[in-house]
């Protein structure tokens, strides 16, 4: 009997939405808090290195000097450590995920000198 | 009597994503020996312990399997709030039960979709497989991660749900359970499965006792053991708890058990989710485990009980964490489950078992 | 059913026995573990039985030494023995099923007892700070006798308490002497480059002090 009400059931998918999407043609919409990448505000950064020391993976890279703040998008986990401990809210965590890549690469972003704007 | 052959199974078998190489020592068509051997994929992730902190652990624990990502970030950070004495919010502890058991779901739902697949009934594979894709959209909407969540951390939770997102997941859990009763029923009745598993790879109660087996494994022989059965964490406000349990002890009582789990953990979460107090999600952890302080801790995965062990060294870098997993409790209940089994129920039985090796060998 | 645990000596000629013990009272084996000291290995044995999990902790089992298997007691216990003979390297002597060190595919022996350079710079980052507090406190102690013999000095006779103090001054400023010597020779042994460096680093902290005296 069992196997006429599963019978049914597949009988009717004919006729239902389909439960999957045609990939790269159709692509799903992120949820609102999903995590998808880290970015960065450089306006209000401060470059502390907060998000560098509590980086379990350790791709977030900070120099002070340089004025840089660097990430590698490829061996980040998104596990959301850097967003939580940053002071300035700087971090975000963006609901679109990485887009695939040929090659690996990092982003690199300049912080604006604050000091340097105010001086001149 | 024909003359003892062995048979090598694994480490690749299409019934069994995982790694598990067995020797089978077949005579005629019984198998009358049998030696597991893993070693695969050992990954060294218990030493890692060494060079990252216990905040930053948790996303190593999460990583020793895919299944299990909940369930080892939950132990590992109940254990390392043992070490340090740090009282979790109650809040925290519901949500995590409830993300645990949502997790226990959806591992549940793949296993039924492989056994599905192993006898060969591809339209069950294909309906489990689409009713744990709305259990994994829970788990994208609430925590933003499919399977590995990154949600628990020490001293709590980072994401806090709210009531109209608790009363989604109830719904979402009731449109599951109205399909998932019918492919049950249609699985418990069905006499191909019934003749491919009743009385197959029997374990009596006593030989599930004196092999120290975990999980649904024992529970299908008649053993009343189930960590959640405690009262840790938010478990103690259940109004009641009993673990499932079957007497038959072979392939069909484990299907049973496993098939009747996945409806105990929707109940749970429909009460969790009624009962949760309002309040913070997490308190903050200051400070470093003590030099030489040991914490013990056990947790109900979905495949049984997890022991977790931490020590602290006085630095934020504990001195040893370990994790002895399910499936290394339940291998030499397999061996003696194999003995005396026919050469073409071997998947089957293993199967039933739902053995994790990268689990085991972290 | 409550859940307890608790940690509990035990002695490495009694494993087996407590195995048999545990086991006739209805104890199921949980887990066996080993952690990597200086001193040895500490091996610890898990058991429950009612909710009850107790670890029985034998203490610095020397590397590369024996103990007796409980895989005749407990079949389970295979998987962990053989385990930590391949990570550890303790071995286990009637074992039920004995892979002899193929338990896990290794590229180096008893991995878990290397010390990793990570643990190795935490060690002596530990053991720096632990002599910086030590000096700090032995610092402390001697303000604590200085100010202790002012004390002393005010409640002596006026012509007594000159007396000790000059001495006390011609002895700090004999040791202030020793120290500058004692710099010379160091700046001596160092090539001229680094010495101007110091020489100018130590006039101006001395600047400064001097400064801050004022």
């Amino acid at each position: 009997m069992g196997s006429f009400k599963l019978g049914g059931m597949t009988f009717g998918s004919l006729f239902k939405k389909p439960e999957t999407l045609l990939y790269p043609a159709q692509v799903k919409t992120p949820y609102p808090h999903q995590k998808g990448h880290i970015a960065n505000k450089v306006d209000e950064c401060i470059l502390c290195g907060m998000c560098a020391r509590v980086c379990p993976c350790h791709c977030i890279t900070v120099d002070k000097k340089a004025h840089t703040w660097e990430i590698d998008p490829f061996s980040c986990i998104l596990c959301g450590s850097c967003v939580r401990s940053c002071p300035t809210t700087c971090l975000l965590m963006e609901p679109a995920s990485t887009a695939v890549a040929a090659r690996k690469h990092v982003i690199d972003l300049v912080v604006p000198d604050k000091k340097a704007a105010s001086e001149a | 009597m024909g003359k003892a052959t062995i048979i090598p199974f694994g480490p690749q078998h299409p019934v069994l994503p995982e790694p598990l190489h067995l020797d089978l020592v077949v005579e005629d068509e019984t198998v009358i020996d049998c030696i597991p051997q893993i070693g695969f994929v050992h990954r060294g992730l218990e030493k890692l312990v060494e060079t990252r902190d216990y905040n930053q652990f948790i996303y190593v624990a999460e990583r020793i399997c895919g299944i299990c990502a909940m369930g080892h970030s939950l132990g590992y950070a109940e254990t390392v709030e043992e070490l340090m004495g740090v009282e979790v919010p109650r809040r925290a502890e519901y949500l995590r039960v409830i993300w645990h058991e949502l997790s226990r779901i959806h591992s549940h739902l793949l296993w039924l979709g492989l056994a599905a697949d192993a006898f060969g009934f591809e339209s069950m594979f294909m309906h489990c497989w689409r009713l744990r894709e709305r259990v994994l959209d829970i788990f994208e909407k609430t925590t933003g991660g499919r399977v590995i969540l990154s949600v628990v951390s020490v001293g709590g939770v980072v994401r806090d749900m709210d009531r109209a997102t608790l009363t989604w997941i109830c719904d979402v859990l009731d449109g599951i359970k109205s399909d998932y009763d019918a492919i049950v029923k249609t699985l418990l009745t069905d006499t191909s499965i019934k003749n491919r598993t009743v009385g197959v790879g029997a374990i009596s109660r006593e030989k599930a006792i004196e092999l120290s087996m975990v999980g649904p494994f024992a529970r299908a022989s008649d053993v009343a053991y189930d960590v959640r059965m405690f009262g840790r964490g938010a478990y103690g406000d259940l109004a009641d708890f009993q673990p499932i349990v079957d007497a038959q002890g072979d392939c069909y009582a484990r299907v049973k058990v496993r098939c009747l789990e996945v409806v105990q953990s929707i109940e749970i979460i429909k009460e969790l989710a009624s009962k949760i107090p309002e309040g913070d999600i997490a308190v903050k952890v200051k400070g470093s485990p003590v030099a030489g302080a040991q914490a013990s801790s056990v947790l109900e995965q979905p495949r049984g009980e997890c022991y977790y062990y931490a020590r602290g060294n006085g630095s934020k870098y504990l001195e040893r964490m370990r994790m002895r997993t399910p499936t290394s409790q339940n291998l030499a209940g397999m061996t003696v489950a194999l003995k005396g089994c026919d050469l073409a129920d071997v998947n089957m039985i293993i199967l039933t078992i739902d053995p994790c090796i990268s689990c085991t060998e972290r | 059913m409550e859940f307890t645990q608790g940690f509990a000596p035990l002695e490495d000629a009694q494993v087996h026995e407590e195995a048999q013990r545990r086991r006739a009272d209805g104890w199921r084996y949980v887990q066996m573990l080993a952690v990597n000291r200086d001193e040895g290995v500490d091996v610890i044995y898990s058991y429950m039985k009612d909710g009850a999990l107790e670890n029985l902790v034998v203490e610095a089992v020397p590397h590369d030494g024996k103990l007796e298997s409980i895989s005749d007691v407990y079949l389970e216990s295979f998987v962990c023995e053989n385990e930590i003979h391949d990570l550890f390297g303790i071995g286990f002597s009637g074992l039920a099923i004995d892979f002899l060190g193929n338990f896990y595919r290794l590229s180096t022996e008893k991995p878990m007892t290397i010390i990793s350079p990570e643990q190795l710079a935490r060690r002596e980052k530990e053991a720096k700070a632990k002599a910086a507090a030590a000096a700090k406190a032995a610092a402390q102690t001697q303000e604590q006798n200085a100010e202790d013999m002012e004390a002393k000095l005010a409640a002596m006779d006026p012509e007594k308490a000159a007396k000790v103090r000059a001495a006390m001054e011609a002895k700090a400023a004999k040791e202030k002497k020793q120290a500058e010597a004692d710099l010379e020779a160091k700046l001596a042994g160092m090539d001229p480059e680094k010495a101007a460096k110091v020489r100018a680093a130590m006039e101006a902290k001395a600047a400064k002090a001097e400064k801050e005296v004022r």
